[in-house]
């Protein structure tokens, strides 16, 4: 096959030499088939690293947030003020026994909790922390990370149905009904910004707001249908009624326990904190902020997002099954249209 | 730098996914089974789209059918078949089905084989650019017909699903 | 580019065979879909081959991919309710006229 390779095809994004290692020849890892799939390998191990760690520490902070809005303390045994809990728990839950329902479908059963937490790991990649720095600038970046999180949607509904339990089953039902109908609003707000970017490029989002000014200040209602449609998504309070134990035990993953449970919980999490690192790139300028270097803008700007998020979880009743349809149909899609209009008004006037 | 054997070597292990993939996805009888196929088949292939230049199209792959159809199709089979554990009918065409696929298979790859085909041309860098582009000049036709047909599509599957009550 | 056409013509065999021989609606329904992305394969791989710039294989690409996207709707919708009807999606056993 003759053809021409156009340059982002051509491996070398995966380069090392950065890091300086004078005992390592880094263009041996480009020579051959296999140092290219040591080198995805390596990066593959960076991110999950990553979404672990960050995953880790998001809970903790949900848990010490939760209680002292409840009045409680929180973790306090495991470590000082508990910051080891977290750490405890892994552990307690990877070496939980693995139960699976008789009746269970073994494929489907196992595979849906991958279908879950693959895809928001894999969101991860797209992110951009500092001004230019992405692990993987894609030129469709932002696409990509639109596109992939949404396979999630296949592992609720497998989830649901392998468990071979009603609870379950209508769990999954629920909740992937409410992840592709958020999905369409969602994606209409994130559209506002890509034409304001003029890009789909993830860094030059960045540029753009560079160059300009945070996209907040230019399109506050998509910031405003990003967040609730995002939490919606992600199944957190006041969308989560697809895990409401009062009415459905646990919903889609009522039957998975120890390991597979851990999973789902570990899905859930990574895409709420890729959702709001990249909340921060597409309309707070990222890493853009002065005095500090763009990483620490970027982490602390991720952080104010995220408790926000814990804070509304523990303050907001749930929504009903038929008002949570009825407000993305009715309401939010006219909406996002609407915002589309001004968005395009918006840079009609801006630039 | 690589030359681009390494992606020849890729393109065919998606390839080598794609088939398999499609194969299942036919020959199972389990309808649970063979939708997992698909979704697999539906993978391979955009990834074969991204090694063809085709990056935005390999994530619309994704996003419209992995996220979407996919999905869809798990309703209805969640709707329809619920509790069906036993396998499916198998129809009484099989060895006609697999002489004209057969036929069709062998024409198709000797067509291949034979076929006067041009050098590759220069790939532009920025896919995206050049199909806004192309959406919005030459192909402008093709955008609106799509766009009139999701409009008739979600009209009609509407009225079919719930036409007594609407 | 042999290797796309190759590749695209297996696809394409297997999905002739799936519409055949498959009597449930949603595996035809899944055929189908198997079959438009054969084409769809070489719509993208012909895209390289003439007028790259033109992008014209891509656009075909993605119409194809929105009609499949459509008619994966409106095809489940009549599975839905031919199975309300006929309490089955067997494409053999849907039967008008026998009442």
């Amino acid at each position: 096959m003759e053809v021409n390779w156009p340059d982002w095809l051509d491996f070398d994004w995966l380069d090392l030499s950065w890091l300086e290692l004078p005992w390592i020849d880094t263009n041996w890892f480009h020579d051959n088939w296999y140092g290219l799939l040591l080198l995805g390998f390596f990066w593959g191990v960076v991110v999950f690293t990553m979404v672990g760690a960050l995953t880790a520490v998001y809970v903790y902070v949900e848990r010490k947030v939760s209680a002292r809005i409840q009045g409680r303390l929180g973790p306090m045994e495991t470590g000082p003020h508990g910051l080891l809990q977290t750490l405890v728990d892994v552990v307690k839950l990877a070496v939980k026994e693995d139960v699976r329902p008789a009746a269970a479908d073994a494929l489907a059963f196992r595979l849906a909790p991958l279908l879950v937490v693959v895809p928001a790991i894999m969101a991860f990649v797209v992110v951009p922390f500092g001004v230019p720095m992405v692990i993987r600038d894609l030129n469709v970046g932002i696409l990509y990370f639109l596109a992939v999180p949404s396979v999630t949607g296949v592992g609720l509904l497998l989830a649901g149905w392998a468990s071979y339990d009603n609870y379950s089953f209508l769990g999954g039902l629920r909740a992937s009904a409410q992840f592709i109908s958020y999905e369409i609003p969602r994606t209409l707000a994130v559209v506002t910004v890509v034409m304001l970017a003029g890009s789909l490029s993830s860094a030059r989002l960045i540029e753009a707001q560079a160059d300009t000014t945070w996209f907040v200040l230019l399109l506050p209602l998509s910031f405003v249908i990003y967040v609730v449609t995002t939490l919606a998504e992600v199944n957190r309070v006041p969308f989560d009624i697809p895990e409401a134990e009062s009415e459905l035990v646990a919903g889609f993953h009522t039957e998975y326990s120890g390991f597979r449970w851990s999973l789902f919980f570990l899905g859930e999490y990574a895409s709420l904190t890729t959702a709001s690192a990249f909340a921060v790139a597409l309309f707070f300028g990222g890493g853009l902020g002065p005095f500090l270097p763009p990483v620490v803008w970027f982490v602390l700007k991720t952080a104010v997002i995220i408790f926000f998020a814990v804070v509304l979880r523990f303050t907001l009743p749930r929504f009903r099954q038929d008002q949570l349809m009825a407000l993305a149909w009715k309401y939010f899609l006219p909406l996002s249209l609407v915002n589309l209009l001004l968005a395009g008004l918006v840079m009609k006037a801006v630039f | 730098m690589l030359d681009s054997d390494v992606q020849i070597a890729l393109f065919a292990v998606f390839g080598g996914i794609a088939v398999l993939a499609a194969l299942a996805a036919v020959l199972t009888r389990y309808l649970m089974r063979s939708i997992v196929a698909f979704g697999a088949f539906l993978t391979a292939i955009a990834g074969q789209f991204y090694l063809l230049a085709a990056d935005f199209v390999a994530l619309i792959q994704i996003f419209v059918y992995v996220g979407g159809v996919v999905v869809l199709i798990l309703f209805a089979l969640m709707l329809s078949a619920v509790g069906q554990k036993h396998p499916l009918a198998v129809s009484e065409h099989r060895g006609l089905g697999a002489v004209v696929a057969y036929a069709v298979g062998g024409w198709l790859v000797w067509a291949a084989f034979g076929a006067d085909l041009p050098e590759a041309g220069e790939v532009p860098g920025e896919t995206v650019a050049f199909l806004g582009r192309a959406f919005l000049d030459q192909q402008l036709v093709a955008f609106e017909v799509i766009g009139i047909i999701l409009l008739a599509a979600v009209v009609a599957a509407l009225v079919i699903v719930r036409g007594e009550r609407l | 580019m042999t290797l796309v056409l190759v590749f695209s013509g297996l696809l394409f065999a297997i999905g002739t065979y799936g519409v055949l021989t498959r009597r449930n609606a949603i595996t035809l329904l899944i055929s189908v879909e198997i079959l438009m992305n054969a084409a769809n394969l070489n719509f993208v791989a012909f895209s390289r081959l003439w007028e790259p710039e033109l992008m014209t294989g891509q656009v075909f690409a993605l119409v194809g991919i929105s009609i499949a996207a459509c008619e994966a709707a409106v095809g489940l919708a009549l599975i839905l309710a031919i199975f309300r009807r006929f309490g089955t999606t067997d494409v053999g056993r849907i039967d008008f006229l026998r009442g």
